[in-house]
């Protein structure tokens, strides 16, 4: 059973108030922390981040790349906004290091450093998580 | 003994080393009337920057004084934009001052605003998402999505007071036309501090590397440039690069002072000057974000300054 993270629950679990927006490093700990408890390490896991609001550079850092660094073998995000992308994109290029992306159309793509990207996506249809389009892209048909 | 320190009849980051230069003169002990009598105009940064000095002023001294603005206009503009609110903690403050509470509806985006901890910040962005969408995309022609870069780019900015300056400080955010540079539109974020300063908090990772060039300018090239940070985690600095990352792709500006220092990304249409040293110095940190309205956009609008 892959699980699946709803971002925008487990900020409101996380911290008081009403936020939607997720900035702030003592925010994205948390958050993170909130995550973890629920991941077995070397995972795959899928992470939601619809309803989200802004999300800044610590936060990306402090729970995508902290994720991706320490705990999951594959983390697959959906629900992204464009603006989601331009703070994550940097942060895990940056450190080396890289995600799934489910697109608006249901086709993966790599976000973050190019490098490790395919093995990702190799990985998902290995464990017959993802399949092959006739078109060449690859879909998510775990979920 | 109290000692003048004159608030510039223009107040903004031109004109705060001038400002700087008479609060530098001040010893420990003395108390401080900071006289803006005579002020005519102060942008966000001259605003928040006076009350970082008020601050480190009474950690220094007794309760500094302040006289407020003569101009009727001039002081009510203060007031709407939330100085005095804070200014009242702060200082013994002489003169008519407007019972006025900050502005909701009009070019004051973000009212001086205190930042202490993250719950602030939080604060903050949820405000600025709410007012600052329509003047970014409608007179500043910055495409709808840049909205949620901006709030980003304030994240950053403030949680530089939280994570490093020791201290509390302030943000405040306004939308002006900028005659004087540009003849357009633009919004300007401001966030002061009186707190360590970028020294004193890289210090204990960075002095070592730089050697005899140690000192405030480096501390902020290390900071902004290099995108170096207080924590060993790999993941830190990001914030200013971040904030470096959005102000290109808007043709912005960014200028940080610090200590003895102010260092710049100066955009095309800025003669500004990247890195200066051997500035009055004067405590924490003074962040100046500038994003203009994009030459292809609408523009327009009223302004108040």
């Amino acid at each position: 059973m892959i699980p699946h993270i709803m971002v925008q629950a487990v900020l409101r679990q996380s911290v008081s108030g009403l936020y939607t927006d997720l900035v702030t490093r003592p925010t994205g700990r948390a958050v993170r922390e909130n995550i973890e408890r629920d991941l077995a390490p070397g995972t795959i896991a899928v992470m939601d981040f619809t309803g989200v609001g802004c999300l800044d550079y610590s936060c990306a850092d402090e729970i995508v790349a902290k994720l991706v660094r320490d705990k999951v073998k594959v983390l697959l995000l959906r629900g992204l906004t464009e603006a989601h992308r331009e703070a994550i994109e940097p942060v895990l290029a940056g450190a080396g290091l890289a995600v799934l992306c489910e697109r608006p159309d249901g086709a993966l793509e790599g976000l973050g450093a190019s490098e490790p990207a395919p093995a990702l996506l190799d990985e998902l249809v290995e464990r017959r998580l993802a399949a092959r389009n006739p078109g060449g892209s690859i879909r998510f048909t775990a979920a | 003994m109290t000692r003048l320190v004159e608030v510039p009849t223009q107040f903004d980051d031109r004109s705060f080393d001038q400002f700087a230069a008479a609060y530098a003169q001040a010893t420990d002990g003395e108390r401080l009337l900071f006289d803006a009598h005579a002020a005519e105009w102060a942008s966000p940064y001259g605003l928040v920057g006076l009350l970082a000095a008020g601050e480190a002023a009474a950690r220094h001294g007794e309760r500094p004084l302040l006289t407020a603005p003569a101009n009727p206009d001039v002081v009510s503009y203060w007031a709407r934009a939330g100085f005095f609110r804070e200014a009242g903690d702060l200082f013994e403050v002489h003169g008519k001052v407007p019972r006025t509470r900050p502005a909701v509806e009009s070019d004051v985006l973000l009212p001086v605003t205190p930042v202490r901890a993250a719950e602030d910040v939080h604060a903050v962005v949820s405000t600025i998402q709410q007012r600052a969408s329509a003047i970014l995309s409608s007179e500043l022609g910055l495409d709808p999505k840049a909205t949620m870069g901006f709030a980003m780019a304030l994240s950053e900015s403030c949680q530089n007071i939280v994570e490093h300056a020791g201290t509390g400080g302030w943000v405040a955010v306004q939308a002006y036309n900028w005659r004087r540079k540009l003849a357009r539109r633009v919004v300007v974020i401001a966030v002061a501090d009186a707190g360590v300063g970028f020294r004193h908090s890289l210090e204990p990772t960075q002095a070592k590397r730089f050697g005899e060039r140690w000192g405030d300018a480096a501390a902020l090239e290390a900071a902004l440039i290099q995108g170096t940070s207080r924590f060993r985690d790999p993941g830190r600095g990001q914030g200013l690069a971040g904030i470096r990352r959005y102000l290109a792709r808007w043709e912005g500006k960014v200028a940080i002072r610090s200590g003895t220092a102010r260092i710049a990304i100066v955009p095309r249409w800025d003669d500004d000057v990247p890195l200066k040293d051997g500035l009055p110095a004067f405590p924490g940190s003074q962040v100046l974000l500038i994003i203009p309205e994009q030459e292809s956009g609408g523009g327009g609008g009223s302004s108040q300054q």
